[in-house]
């Protein structure tokens, strides 16, 4: 079977901007393989209807029997197809949800909408049904409990300061690696730390999912990869941009005050 | 084969991160959105011949099942499939999802290959019919 040689990339098309992000040309990638995995599909089934064709016709017993060869060669290789075309279009799949994940993070510059938007891609998409936000306090360098969702964790208390205690999420604030539980020192399932360069700057600690989702899959772990990632830049570029806005409006203020007088 | 024809689909659905899923993965169909049941109501009042129906149930102001009813209450809506979407996945909120007159129940997080054959299947049916 010949792979993808002779297949070229889609013409870019004008939805897609020129500086698009690594996962939309993933995504535009992988449906290029599908296309190709479909026309490959698509000729396997023609040949078994050409060796279907030959076997109806006749011809005697030798070339009835190399039709039937034929045959059998050929829904082999349909069948490898269309397992292949299964996988194809279960990583685009997967590849739509990474893109519309990052999309989504970065759609806004407003910090409540970011997170808000890490809560739904922490329900809908991975399946927490229960779940915290630690988010880094630029006062006094802290973690602060910014969302809670699922409650009935006392633990917990929304804007209070995370001290400690929790050996999983301590262990991932310290060396800002992704961990999963529960162990025998926290009951967390999985504690995602939010990372931009080498500042943890929180942590969506993952306490309960959804009761019809009894574990995370192969592609939960992707997903928590790129909140990793992705959410830590969206929420610190959401605050510098508040920041700065609030300082402009000051300004402008000021300035407005300086020449009334 | 999963694909999806250029159809006309309704999406009602509090979460746009959601609307985004739809609006990738269901391409190149059109997708009138709304962000709760009564912008449903009301895009449907201006395009009732929508393919089909995805809904969601939990959302502000109007529920997807208070939706629903109006819409199977409604005789030049009844016939539109409606699929639900949501996170809730108890026995008992499917049945009343499917017993409201729901075509499909479709549980949160799901891949694109679960949607696309409750599609599939819909369309199916519809040209059987």
């Amino acid at each position: 079977m010949s792979e993808d040689n002779n297949m070229t990339d889609p013409p870019p098309s004008a939805d897609v901007p020129a500086d698009e992000k690594a996962p939309a040309r993933a995504g535009r990638d992988a449906m290029a393989t599908l296309r190709r995995a479909q026309q490959l599909v698509s000729d396997a089934q023609a040949a078994i209807e050409e060796a279907s064709r030959v076997v109806g016709q006749g011809g005697g017993a030798r070339s009835a029997g190399g039709a039937e060869a034929r045959l059998a060669v050929a829904e082999s290789e349909r069948q490898e197809l269309a397992s292949r075309l299964a996988e194809v279009e279960h990583q685009v799949g997967r590849l739509m949800t990474l893109y519309v994940a990052t999309y989504q993070l970065h759609a806004t510059l407003d910090p409540a909408e970011v997170q808000s938007t890490i809560a739904e891609i922490a329900l809908n998409l991975i399946g927490a049904e229960q779940f915290v936000l630690l988010l880094i306090d630029d006062e006094d360098k802290g973690y602060e409990v910014r969302l809670m969702q699922g409650g009935a964790d006392t633990r917990w208390e929304q804007s209070e300061c995370y001290t400690g205690g929790d050996a999983l999420v301590d262990a991932a604030l310290a060396d800002g690696g992704l961990r999963f539980g529960p162990t025998d020192e926290s009951p967390a399932l999985a504690v995602v730390p939010l990372r931009v360069q080498d500042l943890t700057v929180g942590a969506l600690v993952i306490l309960k999912l959804l009761e019809h989702k009894p574990a995370f899959v192969k592609e939960d772990h992707d997903l928590l990869d790129l909140l990793g990632a992705h959410a830590a830049s969206a929420i610190f570029a959401s605050r510098v941009y508040s920041k700065t806005a609030r300082k402009l409006r000051t300004l402008e203020s000021l300035i407005r005050l300086v020449n009334k007088g | 084969m999963n694909s999806v024809k250029n159809r006309k689909v309704l999406v009602v659905e509090d979460s746009r991160l959601i609307h985004k899923m739809y609006e990738v993965m269901l391409r190149p169909t059109t997708l009138l959105s709304a962000f709760n049941g009564h912008e449903g109501l009301d895009k449907l009042s201006q395009s009732p011949d929508v393919d089909f129906i995805i809904l969601d149930i939990n959302m502000p102001k109007m529920t997807g099942l208070e939706f629903l009813a109006q819409v199977k209450t409604t005789p030049a809506l009844a016939k539109i499939p409606v699929i639900i979407v949501s996170t809730d996945g108890k026995e008992e909120d499917v049945a009343r999802g499917l017993q409201s007159g729901a075509v499909a129940y479709l549980r949160k997080p799901f891949q694109r290959e679960d949607l696309l054959k409750i599609i599939n299947r819909i369309e199916s049916e519809q040209t059987a019919a």
